[in-house]
C-alpha cells in the first residue's frame, strides 16, 4: 500500500484555468519521488493541495492509508506532511535553535526553554546529518545553510514527508550534492520525500521515480532507473527535445564592444576588489560564481545604478562612467535582469506598456512628451509575433503570463533594435524547457549577428553550452577566465570556490 | 476592461450603500426618522436647481484635492500634505486678490489662480525633494508641514496682514473684480467648478497619454523597475509632488476667491484630507474622483438644510463619510476574509460527508 495517494484530484482557478486534472499518484514509503513538469504544469496547485494551502474542488488524498482532510497548513504538518518552500521563511536576526522552534516553543513557566529547544535541535541535527550550529544566526549562514533549517524546522515538527519546492534552484553546484546526500539520510531515518524540479539530472541521480505532469495532466510516472532522460524530458514538453544547439562560427572580425577595466562597484563587502574583462563582438562571455561574489554589484555598476563605482567601462569606445542609466541603454547596453519581476517588469501594467518601456520618450512612440499609443499598440504586436509571446493580447497585463512568457516581454524589449552590449543576468532561471531553449537561441543570435554578451549564470550547463569564454567570479574579482575549450565543471567548480594555483591566479 | 470598470463601479455602489443603510440604523436607532432624512438630504441635495448648484459648489474643491491626491497616488507617493498647499495657495490667491486692486478682472483672477497654484506647488516641492533627493518619507514630513501652513496662514491674517476691526483671523476682502463670478443667481457656485472640471480633464490626459504619466504609472506600479529602465525616478517625483500641491493649491484659490472673498484662517476644515477619501472611494480613477466628489458634495450641502428641516444633525453626515472611509478599507479585506471562510466550509462539508 504507497504511503500517499492522490486520487482524481481537480483544481480549477477562478477565471477558468485548469490547474489539476484528474491528478492520480503515489509515494511510496521511504521514497525520494521526483515531481516534474514545465511552469505551468500544475505542480505548484498539487503541492499547494497537499500542503493545505489550496483546496481541490474534488478528489482525494490518502495518507498512510485513510483518508486525509488537509484544511490548513497546520492540519498538513499534524499529520506529519512538511514543506520546505523554495523562498525561506526564516528570521535572520534569530538563531537557528530560536528559529526553528518557532511558534513550538517549550516553555518553563512563562519563558521559552532554549536549553531543551537547542538540544533538541542538536540531536535532529545529529540524527539526520545536517550539521547545522543551533546558536548560530541565520543571517550568517549560506543559502544552502538556511535550507537545512527549513529542513530542520520540518523535521522539528515531526514531518515524516518532506515537499521539497525546486530546493536546487537556490543552490551552487556544490550545494546541490551535499543537499542530496542530506536527503538520501533522511530517506535512509525513515523520511519520505517529494522533490519538485525542473531539472532532468536531478531526477535521474537523486529520484527512485518521477511523476511527469503536462498541461495539469499526469502523463506518466517512471522509474528513474529503467528511463533515459531525454524519455522524461519528451514526456515533459510533448516532442523530444532538440540536440543542444548548434554553435555557428561567429562573425570574424573581433573588434572589443565592451571593456571594463579597474571596476570597483562600491561593494561595502568587497572593497579593494576590482574586476576586469572585456567582450568582444560576437562572443558569449560567461560569469560563473556562487551568489554573493559580485554578481549584483557589477550588473548594477554596469547599468549605472551604482553612483558610487569607480573605473572605466567602455562600450564600443565611449566611457560609460558618470552617464545615467537612460544614457547607456541608448547608447546600445540592454540588460536582461536576474529579478524579472522586479527590475524587469512592471506586472500590474499591461503587455505593451512594459515593451514601450525603454522607447517611450523618443519618436516614434513620443511626439512632445504625448504618448502615441496607436503605435505601442502596433509595436507591441509586431515583437509579440516576433518573439512568440503568447498572451490573449497586448492590452493583458503582465501578471497573468506564465514566467516563461514574461521572460520574453523583458527579451523582446531588450532586443527590439539590437543592442552593441547584452547583459543577460540568470536569464533562464525559473523557466521551464521549452522558454530556455528559446532564450538560449536568443543569445545565440545575437552572438551571430556580432553583439558582446554578458551571461552571469548559476548554471554550469548553461555556461558550458553558450560561452566562447567562461570568467570565474570569486570574492568581487575575477579569479580566472577559461577559454571555452580548457573549460571543465571541475575547473570551474574549484575557482568558484577560490581555488586556483597561484600562478594561474592572474 | 469593461467589465472590470461595471465590477469595480457596483463594488462602490455596495459599499456606499453600506455607509447610509448603517447611518439610517444609527438615526433609528437614536429614535429619528432615518427614511425621512434620507428624502429631506436627497431634496436639499439634488431637488431642485438652487440644491444642485449648491451640491456642485460644495464638490468643487473636493474635485481638486481628489485629483492632487490622485496624482500622488497614481506614483506611489503618499500625499497626505493636500491640506497644507491648499492654504499656502488660498492666502496667495487672496494676496493677490486684496492687493492688485487696480488690475481688471479678466487678468486679477488668473493671475490670483496662477499665485495659488504656484505656491501650493511650491509648497509640495518641499516634501518632494526630501523625498526625491534625501528618501525622508513623505507621509511624515506631508503632515507636519500641514500644521506649519495652517498656522502659518494664521500668523499671516492675525499679523503682517492683520485687518484691524475683524473679530476672527481674515484678511482683508479681495477687490470686486477678483471675486469670481458666479454661474447662478442665488447660489454661490461660481467659475471655480468649470476650472476643476478643466483640470480633471487635464489630469486625466497626463495620466493616460503623456510620457510623464506613463512615468507615474511605472514609478507608481514598480519604482525599482523604473529606476532600472533608466526612467528620471527623482525628476518625476519633483513633478508629481509640484502638480499634487498645485492643484491643492488651486482648490485653495477657488475657495477664497469664490466663496469667503478673503483669506479665512482655518476655513478649510480637512477639505485636503477628503482628497484621500474621495480617490479611495473613486477607485484611484480622475472618472472616479468626479463621481465621489459629486457624492459627497451632495451629502454635505444637503446635510445643512437637512438639519433646519429635521432633528437630525448635520454630524450624521460626518458618520456617513466615515462609515464610508471604513467600507472603503473593508472592502480590501473582505474578499480573503469571504476566500478563507468558504474554504474552510468547503473542507468542514466534505468532512462531514466522509463520516458519514
Amino acid at each position: 500500500m504507497p504511503y500517499l495517494e492522490v486520487r482524481a484530484i481537480r483544481k480549477t482557478y477562478p477565471g477558468g484555468v485548469l490547474a489539476n486534472d484528474d491528478i492520480h499518484f503515489n509515494v511510496e514509503a521511504g521514497e525520494i519521488h521526483g515531481l516534474v513538469g514545465e511552469n505551468g504544469a500544475g505542480k505548484s496547485t498539487l503541492m499547494k493541495i497537499l500542503y493545505g494551502m489550496e483546496q481541490p474542488d474534488s478528489g482525494e488524498i490518502w495518507l498512510g492509508g485513510q483518508r486525509a482532510h488537509i484544511a490548513h497548513p497546520q492540519a498538513a504538518i499534524q499529520l506529519g506532511i512538511g514543506m520546505v518552500h523554495q523562498h525561506f521563511q526564516l528570521v535572520p536576526t534569530l538563531t537557528v535553535a530560536e528559529n526553528i522552534a518557532l511558534g513550538r516553543e517549550t516553555r518553563r513557566g512563562l519563558f521559552a526553554d532554549r536549553g531543551v529547544m537547542r538540544e533538541r535541535v542538536r540531536a535532529l541535527s545529529d540524527q539526520f546529518g545536517l550539521h547545522v550550529n543551533p546558536d548560530a544566526l541565520v543571517s550568517d549562514l549560506s543559502v544552502g545553510l538556511q535550507q537545512r533549517v527549513e529542513i530542520l524546522k520540518m523535521l522539528y515538527r515531526n514531518a515524516r514527508l518532506l515537499i521539497l519546492d525546486e530546493p536546487s534552484a537556490v543552490l551552487t553546484p556544490q550545494e546541490v550534492v551535499s543537499l542530496f546526500e542530506v536527503l538520501r539520510r533522511l530517506v535512509a531515518e525513515g523520511c519520505t520525500a517529494i522533490f519538485i524540479t525542473h531539472k532532468l539530472d536531478e531526477i535521474m541521480t537523486l529520484c527512485d521515480r518521477a511523476t511527469v505532469l503536462r498541461r495539469g495532466q499526469v502523463v506518466g510516472t517512471v522509474e528513474t532507473a529503467r528511463v533515459t532522460p531525454a524519455e522524461i524530458a519528451r514526456l515533459m514538453v510533448g516532442h523530444e527535445l532538440e540536440p543542444p544547439l548548434a554553435r555557428k562560427a561567429s562573425a570574424a572580425e573581433s573588434r572589443d564592444r565592451l571593456i571594463v577595466r579597474d571596476l570597483q562597484t562600491g561593494d561595502a563587502r568587497l572593497q579593494n576588489t576590482t574586476v576586469n574583462f572585456s567582450v568582444k563582438s560576437g562572443e558569449i562571455l560567461g560569469i560563473a560564481g556562487m551568489e554573493g561574489n559580485g554578481q549584483t554589484g557589477l550588473v548594477e555598476a554596469l547599468i549605472g545604478l551604482r553612483p558610487d563605482a569607480k573605473g572605466d567601462i567602455l562600450l564600443d569606445g565611449t566611457n560609460l562612467h558618470g552617464l545615467s542609466t537612460r544614457d547607456r541603454r541608448k547608447r546600445g547596453l540592454a540588460l536582461i535582469p536576474e529579478d524579472r519581476n522586479r527590475e524587469g517588469l512592471s506586472r500590474p501594467m499591461r503587455i505593451w506598456e512594459n515593451l514601450a518601456s525603454g522607447e517611450y520618450d523618443r519618436s516614434p512612440l513620443n511626439t512632445g512628451g504625448v504618448l502615441r499609443l496607436e503605435r505601442m499598440r502596433t509595436a507591441a504586436r509586431a515583437l509579440m509575433e516576433r518573439f512568440d509571446i503568447r498572451a490573449p493580447n497586448e492590452g493583458v497585463a503582465v501578471s497573468t503570463l506564465s514566467g516563461g512568457n514574461a521572460q520574453k516581454v523583458v527579451i523582446a524589449r531588450e532586443l527590439a533594435t539590437p543592442p552593441a552590449v547584452l547583459i543577460a543576468s540568470q536569464p533562464t532561471r525559473g523557466l521551464d524547457i521549452g522558454a530556455t531553449g528559446f532564450v538560449h537561441e536568443q543569445l545565440l543570435n545575437l552572438r551571430e549577428q556580432g553583439c558582446g554578451v554578458l551571461l552571469i549564470s548559476a548554471d554550469l550547463d548553461e555556461l558550458l553550452a553558450l560561452s566562447d569564454r567562461i570568467a570565474v567570479l570569486f570574492e568581487g574579482r575575477i579569479l580566472r577566465i577559461f577559454p571555452r575549450e580548457e573549460a571543465t565543471r571541475e575547473q570551474i567548480g574549484l575557482a568558484m570556490a577560490g581555488k586556483v594555483e597561484s600562478e594561474q591566479a592572474r | 476592461m469593461k467589465t472590470s470598470f461595471v465590477a469595480s463601479f457596483s463594488r462602490t455602489l455596495v459599499t456606499v450603500l453600506l455607509a447610509l443603510l448603517v447611518g439610517g440604523l444609527i438615526m433609528q436607532l437614536s429614535g429619528k426618522d432615518a427614511m425621512g432624512a434620507y428624502q429631506v438630504l436627497w431634496n436639499s441635495a439634488v431637488g431642485s436647481p438652487r440644491a444642485l448648484a449648491n451640491t456642485l459648489l460644495a464638490a468643487t474643491p473636493l474635485i481638486f484635492t481628489g485629483l492632487a491626491t490622485l496624482i500622488a497616488f497614481k506614483a506611489g507617493i503618499f500625499n497626505v500634505g493636500v491640506e497644507g498647499s491648499l492654504y499656502v495657495g488660498a492666502f496667495a490667491a487672496a494676496w493677490v486678490g486684496f492687493t492688485f486692486v487696480d488690475m481688471p478682472g479678466i487678468l486679477l483672477i488668473p493671475l490670483a489662480f496662477f499665485a495659488g497654484g504656484l505656491v501650493g506647488g511650491l509648497w509640495g516641492l518641499i516634501p518632494g525633494y526630501l523625498k526625491a533627493r534625501l528618501r525622508v518619507d513623505e507621509i511624515v514630513t506631508t503632515i507636519m508641514l500641514n500644521y506649519v501652513a495652517i498656522l502659518f496662514t494664521n500668523y499671516l491674517v492675525t499679523g503682517p496682514f492683520f485687518v484691524p476691526g475683524m473679530a476672527n483671523a481674515m484678511s482683508a476682502e479681495v477687490a470686486p473684480q477678483a471675486q469670481l463670478p458666479r454661474l447662478m443667481e442665488r447660489s454661490q457656485l461660481n467659475i471655480s467648478f468649470l476650472l476643476a472640471l478643466v483640470v480633471l480633464a487635464l489630469v486625466a490626459f497626463l495620466l493616460r497619454r503623456t510620457a510623464l504619466g506613463y512615468e507615474i504609472q511605472t514609478l507608481g506600479t514598480n519604482a525599482t523597475f523604473a529606476r532600472w529602465m533608466g526612467m528620471p525616478v527623482a525628476r518625476t517625483i519633483l513633478l508629481v509632488m509640484f502638480l499634487s500641491g498645485l492643484i491643492g493649491g488651486l482648490a485653495g484659490a477657488g475657495q477664497a476667491l469664490g466663496v469667503h472673498y478673503r483669506f479665512v484662517g482655518g476655513f478649510s476644515q480637512g477639505l485636503g484630507f477628503d482628497g484621500i477619501v474621495i480617490t479611495l472611494l473613486g477607485r484611484n480613477t480622475p472618472g472616479g474622483v468626479l463621481l465621489a466628489s459629486l457624492f459627497l458634495g451632495a451629502l454635505r450641502s444637503g446635510a445643512s438644510t437637512m438639519e433646519m428641516f429635521t432633528q437630525i444633525p448635520r454630524d450624521l453626515i460626518d458618520i456617513v463619510t466615515a462609515l464610508l472611509i471604513f467600507f472603503v478599507a473593508v472592502e480590501v479585506t473582505v474578499p480573503k476574509v469571504w476566500k478563507y471562510w468558504r474554504g474552510g466550509s468547503k473542507t468542514q462539508m466534505a468532512a462531514s460527508g466522509s463520516e458519514r
